[in-house]
């Protein structure tokens, strides 16, 4: 399993962009597709998602199991959640037919809704996935400095990124070790039993990275970190197309906010 | 003040220390993370062992370094998985898991009895998460649920899987990081 950041999304036109732009854009667009039971404007929102997503120029091979594992679990949890437990609001219409064991109505409506739902989740996957994969790693933590957060924490995302190689690596040494020593991850359907088996894996990983950890806080206490401002290599500044790309989706979430307010997207479509 | 929370420091404060714990924190979440097994006869409550980590955190390195643990280390498991940043609201339910575990055991005074601290921990873990996926409320306007269903399908489910692993494998990492801790002066 590959758990270091992939920069799939390298020369994209999404890749040129200011890092700040791939960070605002989905919350920009979750705030223009919260809370809309209309499935036609989310379907709007979600073709404006689809542009921006091919814009980032991530390719269908390095993403595949992405998606497979995003489709796979948001499809259930919208059947659990919207089909089978929906809410009487959402029950309207002529039955189609009744879940059995459930004994819930399933009407257009239901379907209906239960489709804004996936669609929703699908384009906030969208302007997702640029940020893990059209996101050089190292600009992360300038990235969330630029945007106001702590200068110390926004190096502590740095830092997260740059720490998963060596704890991964870690991880696999540990198993290795316990296996030379007769461990065996169990199969038991107990699933205390299963955790407790998991205590000379989890247990050692931890506490070699915490006393590894001891070091860097040296290293970082001796160059004064937080002493001062920090300063970084990498200086950032919006351009007219992140300017362009900002104002688009403020655009629009603008408008299905008043939409919103004026009741316009409140009503499950039925066709 | 206790002198727990003498030891710490102030409670919000953001040191090399707290930036650095909470860096590794995260990572090793999100790394060990990506591991989870089902309870056997439900469909879909998967037991994370690594949300043990969370609490843990909270607990020894305090409100900030947990919060970041749980928050960072969800959203890179996200980023991983591929979830991206759909499901952010399970990531501050996550970080607010670890903050309130700090804030529990800033103001419960040292326990020198061994037995009873693990207990102690183990309680205080489970509150915490109790507290902190609490937020996952949020689902409600969301995912356009009732509250039946975030009660049952959602909170009630997360719970129950996280306060298992945190029940069993929270008190085994305080135990050995104790010694260590006091050790090295921390």
């Amino acid at each position: 399993m590959d758990v270091t950041p992939r920069y799939l999304g390298a020369g994209s036109f999404l890749s040129r962009r200011d890092p700040r732009v791939l960070l605002l854009v989905p919350v920009l667009h979750l705030a223009a597709v919260a809370g809309i039971d209309d499935l036609r404007p989310v379907l709007a929102c979600t073709a404006v998602a689809l542009l921006y997503y091919r814009a980032a120029g991530i390719p269908w091979r390095g993403v595949r199991a992405n998606w497979t594992f995003m489709l796979t679990f948001t499809t259930l949890l919208v059947i659990v959640n919207s089909v089978l437990t929906p809410a009487d609001t959402r029950s309207w219409g002529s039955v189609l037919f009744t879940v059995p064991l459930a004994h819930t109505d399933v009407t257009w409506a239901t379907l209906s809704y239960a489709a804004t739902i996936l669609v929703r989740y699908v384009s906030l996957a969208m302007v997702g996935f640029p940020v893990a994969f059209a996101i050089a790693p190292a600009d992360f933590g300038v990235a969330f400095a630029r945007l106001g957060l702590s200068q110390r924490l926004a190096y502590g995302v740095d830092l997260t990124f740059r720490f998963l190689p060596s704890t991964w690596a870690s991880l696999r040494e540990t198993v290795d070790a316990q296996r030379l020593r007769g461990y065996e991850h169990s199969r038991s359907r107990n699933p205390v039993k299963r955790l407790l088996t998991l205590r000379p894996v989890v247990v050692p990983v931890t506490v070699n990275a915490l006393v590894d950890a001891e070091d860097t806080v040296n290293a970082m206490d001796l160059r004064a970190f937080g002493g001062r401002h920090r300063t970084w290599m990498r200086e950032l500044a919006f351009d007219r197309a992140d300017l362009l790309v900002l104002g688009g989706f403020a655009a629009m979430a603008a408008a299905m906010l008043v939409a919103r307010i004026l009741g316009l997207t409140q009503t499950v479509w039925v066709p | 003040m206790s002198a727990a929370t003498a030891r710490r420091g102030p409670l919000l404060e953001i040191s090399s220390r707290t930036v650095v714990y909470g860096a590794v924190g995260a990572a090793l979440y999100a790394v060990l993370g990506l591991f989870s097994f089902l309870i056997p006869g439900t469909q879909y409550v998967a037991v994370r062992p690594a949300f043990a980590l969370v609490p843990f955190f909270g607990k020894r390195f305090g409100v900030i370094a947990g919060f970041f643990v749980g928050f960072v280390g969800n959203i890179v498991i996200d980023l991983i998985q591929g979830g991206g940043l759909t499901y952010w609201n399970w990531s501050v339910a996550n970080g607010l898991v670890g903050a309130v575990a700090g804030l529990i055991f800033a103001y419960l005074p040292p326990i020198a009895n061994e037995v009873l601290r693990l207990v102690v921990t183990a309680l205080g873990a489970v509150a915490a998460t109790a507290i902190g996926l609490l937020f996952v409320i949020t689902d409600i306007p969301l995912q356009g649920i009732d509250f039946n269903t975030f009660l049952t399908l959602n909170y009630g489910p997360a719970l129950l899987a996280d306060a298992a692993a945190v029940v069993v494998l929270t008190p085994a990492l305080d135990a050995i990081w104790e010694p260590l801790s006091k050790r090295a002066g921390r």
